[in-house]
C-alpha cells in the first residue's frame, strides 16, 4: 500500500469527527510560509494546540495565519487561508481558571485579527476591529478565562469591513473551556464544527463580485454555499455504539446558514448553548442553530448494531421571500452516523440537574436599550469606526430589546458579555442560559439580559451574517 | 416691610403671570411650521389618494385609514397572473401600514427614510437613514442593491414632488397620525427587488427632463 492510499484508508476509517483529543496529544500541523506550497491532502478533524507552557493553569500556544494550498473538495486544490495550516484551525483547549497566552503570527498579505467569540475578557484581547494585527505582525493574546464560562466557543478573524472573506477563505477555529468537575464528565466528546464554501470549476473560493446578481443575494441572504462541511469534511461518518451516549460540541462556523439539526426517528437532549451547559437537559427533534452560536447536545445510541442513520439540516425559512434559495426547503445530509457491531451493555447515567444558573434579575436593570434591526444596518445606521451608538457604565445590568423590523432573519452577537434571554415577542424564554449571540427571527423582537462586568472599552455589537456586518450592519457600546 | 416683602411678592407673581402669558401668546413659529407642513401632507395624501390602496379608506375620519392592507381581496397579483391567474411568476404585494406603530408601521422610521422612499423608491426598512445624493446605485448613499417599493405603489411619479412637499408627506406619516397596530405581511417580489423593472429606460430620468422636452408637449 503506497503512502498516499493509506492516507487516504487512515482518513476514510478514521471517525472524520475524531474525538477531541487531550492537550498532551502532538498537533500535527503542517507551518508553511506564504511561498511553500503544502501538500495535498483531506484536512482531518480538528487537531490541538500544543501547549507551550509548563506553568500550572496556563496554556501557551502559537497561532500562525497564513496563506496554504489545500484540498477542501475532491479532485481540486484550493489556495485559502489557514490557522496552522488548517482549515478549521485546530482546537484550543483549556481549563476555567487557566490564564491562556496566545502567539499570533499573522502571515497573511493583510491585516487580520482573532476574535475570541464569547469570551468574557479584556477589550483589548477582543480581536475586535479597534485592535488589527498588520500584514506580517504579531500579537499576543493574554487572558484569564473566568470560572463559569466552560463551553463551546470558537475564534475567528475580525478585521475591519473584511471578516467574510477572511472566514470563507478558511480562518476559523474551536475553542473548549473545561470544568474541573463538568457533570458530564466521562461521556464521549465529538467536536463538529460546521461550515460552507463555494468554489469555482478550478477549485478556487468563489468570492461573488459585489456589482453582480450573485454578490446581491449574498448581501441579502449572507454568502450560503452548496458545499457543507463537517470539520472541513463533505458528509463523514461518525461511529457510535448502540446504547452508548455522546456528547456532541456542534459550532456553526458559516457565514450564514442556519442549521436545524435533527436525527430522524429519535430525539436529542439539548444540554447547553453558547455558553455552557443549561441547568436540565431539554428533550427535541431538533435544534435550530443560527450562524456563529453553538450548541451542546447529547446524542444517544438507540439504533440496532450495524445500522446506520444521518444527521441532517431540516428546512429552516430565515430568507425574505425574494431570495429564498432554490432548495431551501429540502432537508441535507450533513454526516453519517454508524452504530457498531458492539453494544454497550452498562447504561449510561444522565444527570437530570447540570449546574445552577443564576438569573440576572430584571429589577436590577438601570435601563433599557432598543435596537432596531434594518436590512444591512442597526436603527438606521450603519457601522462608522469614528462614532460611539451606545454609552453604558461598567457594572450596569441592562435591558437591550433587539427588534427585528425586516422578512428575514438576523443574529445579533454581542462582544465581550454573556446575555440571558427575557422573552420573545413577549413569551418568556422556557429556561435559562447563557449566550453570545441571539437569532432574532424575521419580523419579532428579542429581550436580553446583561451585566456590563468587569472589562470597560469599545464592544462591537452586529449582525453575525458576515456579509451584512462586513456592509456596516454594526454598532459600538463603549463601557466605562 | 412685610407690606413691602409682600409688594414684591405681588409684583413678583405679576411678572411671571405676564411672562407665561406671553409665553402663551407669543407665536411658535416653529410649532406653527410644523403644524401646516402636517396639514399639507394630509392634503397630499388625500389627493393623491394613498388611502384607497394603504388600507382601502378614502376619508380619515373612517377606520382603517393609512393602516395598510387587512386581508387578501385588498391584496396585488403582480406579473403575468394579472391576467391568467395561473401564469408565473406570480408576486403578491401588500401595501404596508403607514400609521407609525413600531411593530407593525412606520414608528421605527425616520422622515428622512419615509422621504427617500417617495423620492428614490427604497424601502425604509432595508434602507439605512441617510441622505442620499445620487441615483447610480453605489454612489453618493444609494445602495448598491437597492431594494426597490413592489409595484404597483407609483412612487416613480410622486418622485417629481418638491422636496418640500414630500417632506409634508413624511411629517404627517410620523407626526399626524397615531400609531395603529395591523401586521401586514411581507410583499413577494424577484431578487432584484425589481431593480430591472425600474431602469432608467422604463421609469425616466430623475431629475425629469426640462420643459418643453417631447414631441407631446407644446415647444
Amino acid at each position: 500500500m503506497t503512502r498516499r492510499t493509506l492516507r487516504l484508508h487512515v482518513a476514510l476509517l478514521a471517525a472524520v469527527v475524531s474525538p477531541v483529543l487531550h492537550a498532551e496529544s502532538q498537533e500535527h500541523s503542517h507551518t508553511a510560509s506564504v511561498s511553500e506550497v503544502i501538500p495535498v491532502e483531506r484536512a482531518p478533524g480538528p487537531a490541538v494546540l500544543r501547549n507551550e507552557s509548563r506553568a500550572p493553569h496556563t496554556v501557551e500556544v502559537t497561532i500562525t495565519a497564513e496563506p496554504v494550498r489545500l484540498s477542501m473538495i475532491p479532485g481540486k486544490s484550493t489556495v485559502g487561508y489557514a490557522y496552522n495550516g488548517r482549515v478549521p484551525g485546530p482546537l484550543l483547549e483549556v481549563y476555567e481558571g487557566d490564564k491562556v497566552i496566545v502567539h499570533f503570527r499573522n502571515r497573511l498579505p493583510e491585516a487580520s485579527t482573532i476574535h475570541w467569540h464569547g469570551l468574557h475578557i479584556p477589550n483589548a484581547f477582543d480581536g475586535s476591529p479597534f485592535h488589527p494585527v498588520a500584514a506580517g505582525a504579531d500579537f499576543d493574546y493574554v487572558f484569564t478565562l473566568q470560572k463559569g464560562s466552560a463551553g463551546t466557543y470558537w475564534y475567528h478573524p475580525h478585521p475591519d469591513h473584511n471578516t467574510g472573506s477572511q472566514i470563507a477563505r478558511g480562518l476559523f477555529g474551536s475553542l473548549i473551556v473545561r470544568d474541573r468537575n463538568d457533570p458530564l464528565r466521562g461521556i464521549p466528546e465529538k467536536l463538529i464544527v460546521l461550515s460552507d464554501n463555494r468554489f469555482r470549476p478550478d477549485g478556487s473560493i468563489d468570492i461573488a463580485d459585489p456589482e453582480s446578481m450573485q454578490g446581491g443575494i449574498d448581501f441579502e441572504n449572507g454568502r450560503e454555499c452548496s458545499h457543507i462541511f463537517v470539520n472541513g469534511q463533505i458528509e463523514p461518518t461518525i461511529t457510535i455504539r448502540p446504547g452508548e451516549v455522546q456528547r456532541w460540541r456542534v459550532i456553526n462556523a458559516s457565514a450564514a446558514r442556519v442549521f436545524r439539526l435533527a436525527i430522524p426517528g429519535q430525539t436529542m437532549l439539548h444540554v447547553g448553548s453558547d455558553g455552557g451547559l443549561f441547568e436540565h437537559p431539554v428533550e427535541v427533534n431538533d435544534i435550530v442553530l443560527a450562524n456563529s452560536e453553538r450548541i451542546e447536545l447529547l446524542v444517544k445510541g438507540t439504533g440496532a448494531p450495524g445500522s446506520a442513520t444521518v444527521l441532517q439540516t431540516l428546512p429552516y425559512d430565515r430568507y425574505s421571500p425574494q431570495t429564498r434559495p432554490q432548495d431551501w426547503d429540502k432537508p441535507r445530509d450533513l454526516l453519517k452516523l454508524r452504530y457498531t457491531a458492539w453494544p454497550l451493555s452498562r447504561p449510561v447515567v444522565i444527570p437530570a440537574s447540570l449546574r445552577a444558573i443564576p438569573a440576572i434579575d430584571t429589577s436590577l436593570a438601570v435601563r433599557t436599550r432598543v435596537f432596531a434591526l434594518g436590512q444591512g444596518f442597526i436603527n438606521g445606521k450603519l457601522h462608522d469606526m469614528n462614532r460611539v451608538d451606545e454609552t453604558g457604565k461598567l457594572g450596569d445590568v441592562e435591558i437591550w430589546e433587539i427588534e427585528n423590523i425586516v422578512g428575514m432573519d438576523h443574529p445579533f452577537h454581542l462582544h465581550g458579555f454573556q446575555f440571558q434571554v427575557i422573552d420573545r415577542d413577549g413569551k418568556p424564554e422556557p429556561f435559562r442560559s447563557w449566550k453570545d449571540t441571539i437569532n432574532v427571527p424575521k419580523h419579532s423582537t428579542v429581550r436580553i439580559i446583561v451585566r456590563l462586568a468587569d472589562f470597560a472599552g469599545k464592544w462591537m455589537y452586529h449582525c453575525h451574517i458576515l456579509d451584512h456586518e462586513d456592509h456596516g450592519m454594526m454598532g459600538v457600546l463603549e463601557v466605562n | 416691610m412685610k407690606r413691602w416683602l409682600s409688594g414684591v411678592a405681588v409684583m413678583g407673581g405679576a411678572t411671571m403671570v405676564m411672562l407665561s402669558v406671553a409665553a402663551w401668546t407669543k407665536p411658535d413659529k416653529a410649532k406653527q411650521d410644523r403644524a401646516a407642513q402636517i396639514a399639507r401632507g394630509r392634503f397630499l395624501m388625500l389627493s393623491h389618494d394613498c388611502g384607497d390602496c394603504h388600507g382601502g379608506v378614502v376619508d380619515p375620519s373612517q377606520k382603517g385609514w393609512l393602516t395598510g392592507v387587512r386581508g387578501p381581496s385588498q391584496e396585488f397579483k403582480i406579473g403575468p397572473c394579472y391576467v391568467d391567474p395561473a401564469a408565473k411568476p406570480c408576486f403578491t404585494t401588500r401595501p404596508k401600514n403607514l400609521t407609525p406603530d413600531n411593530a407593525t408601521g412606520t414608528g421605527r422610521f425616520t422622515e428622512r427614510q419615509i422621504f427617500n422612499a417617495l423620492r428614490y423608491g427604497l424601502r425604509p426598512e432595508e434602507t439605512p437613514d441617510v441622505e442620499i445624493t445620487s441615483t447610480t446605485p453605489g454612489q453618493g448613499n444609494f445602495p448598491l442593491h437597492p431594494h426597490y417599493l413592489a409595484p404597483p405603489m407609483p412612487w416613480w411619479s410622486w418622485r417629481h414632488m418638491p422636496d418640500e412637499d414630500l417632506r409634508a408627506i413624511a411629517a404627517y406619516i410620523k407626526g399626524g397620525l397615531k400609531p395603529q397596530t395591523n401586521k401586514v405581511l411581507d410583499s413577494e417580489g424577484p431578487p432584484d427587488f425589481w431593480a430591472s423593472e425600474y431602469t432608467v429606460e422604463k421609469i425616466g430620468p430623475y431629475p425629469a427632463k426640462s420643459y418643453p422636452q417631447s414631441e407631446t408637449e407644446r415647444q
